[in-house]
């Protein structure tokens, strides 16, 4: 098929587009709002390529538990699903968690807790990155532009399939609904699924343990592999930073917000900057530090009551007393103009 | 067999896992089975055969298998578990799975209770039975597998067997084989001793067995 | 160059329709276009918005609070977008063509289309996008259905 890199797409569409370019084969998914459209989009596609499957579940336990089953067996498998489902596909994520599958799910936020809102929020990076019974060892990526939703959905298989830890990609209603003229990038290779059981192997493989001591081992062995992927897999952005005084922290489609306000804010002659974590786990730790020593202020931006705030906190070097300040808005998208007025 | 059993000495599950690989040899399908577990006593089969085995959450072993049976239908999908985990926290999954009649098989060994936690109420437990959380006896019917299946499901291969009929139970577990291999899914209960938590053995246990078979008939449905 | 639309009316009103038509002629005029609707619970029956932008620069935040254009089709819809309404600046209120939609017996349900030929009229003339190519996208998807010549003389009418 030939492709036009040019195209004017939904978020939606350019997550399912990401999947196929991936590679993907298998989705199992439950409808929810803001993320149904990527299963009815995945499904429109596999009436077009049938390489492509899907099943619609019972419920979101299912959709994660079939995937687990799918990825044991060597298939590109994934699950896309928001708010109480994503409390729901922490049992399979937990899962994945325990056994290192590369089990990829792309999470669209909305409102929390309980059913909430149905269209946006910044309030499950919790939830993502530790949302499971254990530590946390996912790899959690923000994209905040429509064509970096494309480019990390796409990414989201190759590090799971590489360095088999879970992978999510964490977005939003917005940014999904936004439908924007885009230029995919649609170079680069995929990574070749390889399965866990298969006709060539006899495995026998556990997620409990007789003994504590095991488990712990086993822990110690998953943080040494991610920490040596932190090294390759973190991502930011860091946007006119160059000697800037007080430093905007912000993630997803609010650090797109952040940006115009950052370019708005220097045409008045203020000195301020922006620093936008890509992958909120691991979190890119080492370039926050090195940014902030000649920063007076970090002021947070966030649609959630402060998860991102304690990110940044968990990151900062001890000895580092810099002020902190914040506008968080759980579950409200935030204008660029409300960034400016901090600012004031 | 593998490795010594990490089952109580007298547990029903060794025989029913032995059976399945006796024909899994008989079949020369060892390299094609694939056996996911239920957490629960199911949990210690893991390392119990010599074919491929994992490990997958309470409740969650079917839905796994209905999972790996999409990506290679061409191999054998085994969903083994307790009847905690096929009845009670997996039921919507077994349910589903039958509905959609996915081609896997899930063996339920059915004791009575859940024995993993130490002998507490199961959606098999009986009328009148006591356990840990129903100290003056249950007081209802425990749940037929068989008639709940059959009622979503007018192709799926259901039958129970018990370990104390072992050419019965050895017959079933073939014919599920195949409906899984024509297509179809197959669900085989099994009444299964568990000395431990009833606190019997020898010929009571036997006896434990048979009076199950009120309430669970064996055979095919 | 950058131009923000605010487009709002009841459910059910086309809003998402000529959303898409106004996106789809910018798009093919070679401009950079956002556009994202309000949606969810709000879709059943109650206001509904699109928030468009073209600029010939890449957009990079795709809402906002300062619309250069604001089309309001219905009193609902007026109530929602109040705080829009103050930092507006070019309104287009379907109440203030009455007359004309009375005298030339626009139906109710192509006053959609009769707005997008107002707004496809201020795009051309801002050099973004010429009508002939709005109307031909809009003949593209409504052609065969019921009430396309209403639809098609409402755009005529709005463009005038």
């Amino acid at each position: 098929m030939e492709k036009v890199n040019k195209q004017f797409l939904t978020g939606h569409e350019v997550v399912v587009q990401a999947c196929v370019d991936a590679e993907a084969t298998h989705m199992f998914g439950y409808p929810i709002t803001p993320g149904t459209e990527i299963l009815s989009g995945w499904i429109k596609k596999c009436q077009e390529d049938k390489k492509l499957h899907f099943l619609q579940t019972e419920d979101e336990i299912a959709a994660g538990f079939t995937v687990c089953g799918a990825l044991m067996a060597g298939s590109k498998a994934f699950t896309a699903t928001a708010g109480p489902g994503t409390v729901l596909m922490q049992d399979a994520m937990g899962m994945a968690d325990g056994m290192r599958l590369p089990f990829v799910t792309i999470i669209a936020q909305r409102g929390g807790p309980s059913s909430g809102t149905v269209i946006y929020s910044q309030q499950e990076v919790n939830l993502a990155i530790h949302g499971g019974n254990g530590e946390g060892l996912r790899l959690v990526f923000s994209p905040s532009t429509v064509e970096e939703l494309y480019r990390l959905t796409r990414k989201a298989f190759n590090d799971a399939w590489t360095y088999r830890f879970p992978t999510v990609v964490l977005t939003d209603g917005y940014l999904l609904k936004t439908k924007q003229d885009v230029t995919l990038d649609f170079a680069g290779e995929n990574v070749e699924p390889k399965p866990l059981v298969s006709e060539h192997t006899q495995k026998n493989i556990r997620n409990i343990y007789t003994f504590e001591q095991e488990l712990m081992d086993e822990l110690e062995n998953q943080k040494k592999d991610f920490d040596e992927m932190a090294k390759t897999v973190t991502e930011f952005e860091s946007y006119k930073v160059e000697s800037c005084e007080e430093l905007i922290i912000a993630h997803g489609i609010v650090g797109a917000a952040a940006r115009d306000a950052v370019d708005e804010l220097q045409a008045q002659g203020k000195s301020v900057g922006l620093f936008r974590p890509i992958t909120l786990s691991p979190f890119p730790k080492d370039e926050l530090n090195k940014l902030v020593k000649g920063v007076n202020k970090i002021m947070i931006v966030e649609s959630s009551m402060g998860q991102l705030r304690d990110l940044v906190k968990q990151s900062l070097e001890v000895e580092n007393k810099i002020k902190i300040e914040g506008l968080y808005k759980p579950a409200v998208g935030i204008e660029v103009e409300e960034i400016v007025e901090l600012f004031k | 067999m593998s490795k010594d059993s990490k089952f109580c000495p007298g547990c029903g599950q060794t025989m029913i896992l032995q059976t399945l690989y006796r024909i899994l040899q008989e079949q020369k399908s060892e390299e094609k089975a694939v056996l996911g577990l239920d957490i629960g006593c199911s949990l210690l089969a893991w390392d119990f055969l010599p074919i491929n085995t994992f490990q997958t959450h309470h409740g969650r072993v079917t839905a796994t298998m209905v999972g790996f049976n999409r990506a290679r239908p061409d191999l054998l999908s085994f969903a083994y578990t307790g009847d905690g985990g096929a009845y009670a926290i997996g039921l919507q999954s077994l349910l589903w799975a039958a509905k959609r009649n996915d081609p896997v098989t899930v063996i339920v060994a059915n004791n009575a209770v859940y024995a993993m936690t130490g002998g507490q109420t199961a959606p098999t437990t009986m009328k009148d039975q006591k356990t840990d959380t129903s100290p003056s006896g249950y007081d209802a019917d425990p749940v037929d597998g068989m008639k709940l299946i059959r009622s979503v499901n007018e192709k799926a291969y259901l039958a129970r067997g018990a370990v104390n009929e072992m050419k019965d139970m050895k017959m079933y577990l073939e014919k599920a084989i195949q409906a899984q291999r024509d297509g179809n899914f197959a669900m085989v209960e099994i009444l299964s001793f568990c000395p431990t938590n009833w606190r019997v053995k020898g010929k009571e246990m036997i006896e434990y067995v048979d009076n199950m078979k009120t309430a669970f008939p064996t055979g095919e449905f | 160059m950058n131009i923000k639309i605010l487009l709002s009316g009841d459910g059910g009103q086309g809003i998402q329709l000529i959303a898409n038509m106004i996106c789809q002629a910018a798009f093919g005029s070679d401009f950079h276009v956002t556009s994202i609707p309000n949606y969810g619970l709000e879709q059943r029956g109650g206001v509904s918005l699109n928030f468009i932008q073209i600029s010939d620069k890449k957009i990079v935040y795709p809402k906002f609070t300062k619309p250069d254009i604001l089309l309001i089709m219905s009193p609902q819809a007026k109530e929602r977008v109040v705080e829009y309404e103050k930092n507006g600046k070019l309104k287009l209120e379907i109440g203030e063509y009455e007359q004309i939609l009375k005298e030339n017996n626009v139906p109710r349900q192509s006053q959609n289309i009769f707005c997008l030929g107002l707004i496809a009229k201020i795009l051309e003339e801002r050099e973004i996008l010429k009508k002939e190519n709005v109307f031909e996208l809009l003949e593209k998807k409504l052609v065969t259905k019921s009430g396309w010549e209403e639809n098609a003389k409402s755009f005529e009418l709005g463009t005038l």
